[in-house]
């Protein structure tokens, strides 16, 4: 006999939401929702009508974490509905700004996933706020690997957090002589770091897979070898930037890309039956709640070649590298793997910029409504806006971001983990929820889904 | 208090001739930032330089001797130095920040580094804040009316423009020499220098002006810790020539003047702006 226990709101990741799940007797999930609770802000509606410059510095703050994904992304979709080539410089400087972002990115996320982590070989929970090593020297190394990597975003971005540089065709300031020396010091710094955390951090991630249990809520729960397992698709751009409609070859298809709405995707409404008051911090929702995930989920249903798919660390090593370690910890190995890329991204960068190089396109064409669209290879995963631009302002904008998309894969990944483990292996996706919940979802009726709720 | 605090006051003027020649008054501000860039006290110095437009300052972060001394002079219009202060830690790439500025000027640095609004790595990026002696400002229209048209006076021929001893100043390449009383200049200032209670930069590491200094040279504060270091060691390093302050004419004394006049006549205008309307009144930043 099944019974629903939900877990709401999740903790130790970006935003709000919730994992509905209707487990069998041994606590396993048979089928599970996870889903955002993040209000609406609906970014791509207020867009409509605004300048082509100002929306990616609207976009860019939907989320603080990734914030340059999001600016690039929709600045280099203007650009790719307009028309405009931006130069190389611009983009040497996009690269390396992108590289800083992904570095703090992920050295952030590894605060987040190690306190469900044992460090190797003993059956100690890591706490990153110990003052006890060895997790000191890492928490040291964590926030020093940041601290480069926002300090470099500010220097090429203009700021760490919703970068100013950035702009329809190009950026506004090249960078001085100095300024360059600095960045190649702090990568050469970085790079060290980088690869001491990345080795680190794969270390610990096997361990958790070779581990028979976990200690959740004072319980001994088994861990599963196919933890967090799926069978859809992947889905990248590019190893490291993205691509663009401008391309000569894009790496992303509009045409594969079709939408859902969570009426049609998530489980209806169930009676919570089953209360864990034990589970860290507060426990569950108590029995006899409601809970309605068609209803509740705040996000659409992205879909490429009609199924949902993964993206982020994973999808770009299995479309890039030939990488196939599956599962929740497969996931987080990927992520660790692409940590001294960043590093010698950034060192190549920056030896390749021209720092007396113009930054900013002759010509800023002003757009006649054609269909631009520009993915982002988010520290998350794709992140591809869309835009059409006549006269310079933006008549139609769209956001399919990373953990939109993984939002529905990863409800599928939960079949199978014991409930108490499942925040464990949405926590491998490195969610932002923020990210994901910008959107209205609008159904065939040019009605307002969300609405349902009020009706 | 009308002086601010300060550790030490004195007459001082550069001991390179060459920062003098271009120099308003004792080249000060040139030949501090000049020591501090070659020390590494600082890696780059945000000075009012040329624009395209003669006398009309534009911001610009120096960070060689000679982008130094193509600031030299005092442009009597408005040079918005901050604008520069937050991106001189992102594009430029500096670590160590000089700044000099008037001193409203001075409080926008202080006031970056205590309330950071919008002003992320600032803070502690400031390395030296040397602050000039400011009366009041004018906009760049009303340099032009008072160069061009009272002084008659293309700006494109002058030399130095400067305020002293009641009058306005303006010296041709080619030798003449005007002045007009500063009463006609009046209504050109910026409306906004009337409600300001600094003369002397009080808040900055250094600050330095003409007024109390024989000409060629200018009276110098040294106010904190920070500024006492850095311009002892620019005094060991054989910087600057200086006078006790008491043994210069007209002295301490007519500073101490100018700066009571200042804050007594615009703590009036404050004062008026609470009963500015009917029953209403204008804003007062300080309360």
């Amino acid at each position: 006999m099944s019974k629903v226990v939900e877990i709401s709101p999740t903790t130790r990741h970006e935003g709000h939401s919730k994992l509905v799940l209707k487990v069998n007797d041994e606590g396993i999930v048979e089928r599970g929702d996870w889903l955002s609770i993040t209000p609406v802000r609906g970014v791509e509606k207020l867009a409509v009508g605004k300048s082509m410059h100002q929306v990616p510095k609207i976009a860019s703050r939907v989320c603080g974490i990734c914030p340059i994904a999001h600016t690039l992304a929709a600045t280099e979709a203007m650009e790719a509905s307009v028309g405009c080539y931006v130069p190389e410089d611009a983009m040497l400087l996009r690269y390396i700004l992108q590289c800083a972002n992904r570095l703090h990115s992920h050295a952030l996320h590894n605060i987040l996933s190690l306190p469900d982590m044992y460090l190797p070989g003993t059956d100690t929970k890591i706490n990153p706020f110990t003052p006890e090593e060895p997790v000191r020297s890492v928490a040291l190394r964590i926030q020093r690997l940041r601290e480069i990597a926002q300090t470099v975003g500010e220097i090429v971005g203009g700021e760490a957090i919703h970068p100013s540089n950035p702009r329809v065709g190009g950026m506004y300031k090249n960078i001085t002589p100095r300024a360059q020396q600095k960045i190649y010091d702090l990568a050469k710094e970085g790079r060290i770091l980088a690869h001491e955390q990345s080795e680190f951090m794969i270390a610990v991630f096997k361990n958790f897979q070779n581990r028979d249990w976990a200690e959740v809520a004072g319980r001994q729960v088994p861990i599963p070898d196919d933890l967090g397992y799926h069978n859809q698709g992947y889905m990248a751009a590019a190893p490291i930037y993205g691509s663009s409609s401008l391309d000569d070859n894009p790496t992303w298809f509009p045409e594969r890309w079709t939408e859902v709405r969570p009426w049609d995707w998530y489980m209806g409404e169930e009676e919570i039956t089953l209360e864990d008051k034990d589970y860290p911090v507060g426990g569950t929702t108590p029995a006899g709640e409601k809970a309605w995930p068609q209803m509740q989920a705040c996000t659409g249903v992205p879909l490429y070649d009609g199924q949902p798919v993964e993206v982020g660390p994973r999808a770009r090593m299995v479309q890039f590298k030939n990488y196939d370690l599956k599962g929740a910890m497969g996931l987080q190995i990927a992520r660790q793997m692409e940590y001294e890329a960043c590093a010698y991204g950034m060192i190549e960068a920056v030896d390749a910029l021209n720092t007396s190089g113009k930054v900013v396109a002759d010509e800023i064409p002003q757009g006649d409504g054609t269909l631009g669209w520009a993915a982002n290879e988010a520290p998350r995963g794709c992140d591809v806006h869309l835009a059409k631009v006549k006269d310079g302002k933006v008549g139609w904008f769209s956001m399919l971001v990373p953990t939109t998309w993984n939002f529905p894969t990863c409800s599928r990944a939960l079949t199978g983990a014991p409930w108490e483990l499942a925040e464990v292996i949405v926590r491998a996706y490195d969610p932002c929820v923020s990210c994901a919940t910008h959107m209205l979802v609008v159904d065939e009726n040019k009605k307002i889904v969300a609405q349902k709720l009020l009706e | 208090m009308v002086l601010g605090n300060y550790k030490s006051v004195v007459a001082a003027r550069s001991a390179d001739n060459e920062i003098l020649k271009g120099a308003q008054d004792g080249g000060i501000v040139t030949q501090l930032f000049a020591y501090a860039l070659e020390e590494g006290i600082i890696d780059g110095a945000i000075v009012a330089g040329p624009s395209e437009e003669p006398w009309k300052p534009e911001p610009v972060i120096a960070t060689t001797k000679a982008e130094l001394l193509a600031a030299r002079g005092t442009k009597y219009t408005l040079s918005p130095n901050i604008s520069l202060l937050k991106e001189a830690t992102r594009s430029y790439g500096l670590d160590k920040i000089g700044i000099v500025g008037t001193p409203c000027q001075m409080q926008a640095v202080r006031k970056a580094q205590l309330y950071p609004v919008g002003m992320r790595d600032v803070p502690d990026k400031i390395a030296l804040a040397v602050g000039i002696f400011c009366m009041e400002n004018f906009p760049y229209q009303s340099l032009e009316a008072i160069v061009e048209d009272h002084c008659n006076v293309k700006l494109e021929s002058v030399k130095k423009l400067d305020i002293g001893k009641g009058k306005f100043w303006a010296y041709t390449e080619r030798g003449a020499v005007t002045q007009i009383p500063l009463k006609v200049t009046h209504k050109y200032e910026q409306p906004g220098c009337h409600v300001c209670l600094d003369y002397v930069s009080n808040l900055a590491d250094i600050s330095t002006g003409s007024v109390g200094a024989p000409d060629g040279w200018s009276t110098v504060f040294v106010r904190t810790k920070n500024g006492e270091d850095t311009w002892g060691k620019a005094i060991a390093a054989g910087c600057f020539e200086t006078k006790p302050i008491e043994e210069v004419k007209p002295g301490l004394d007519l500073v101490k003047k100018l700066a009571t006049d200042k804050i007594t006549k615009n703590q009036k205008t404050l004062e008026a702006r609470a009963t500015f309307g009917v029953g209403k009144g204008l804003r007062n930043p300080y309360i």
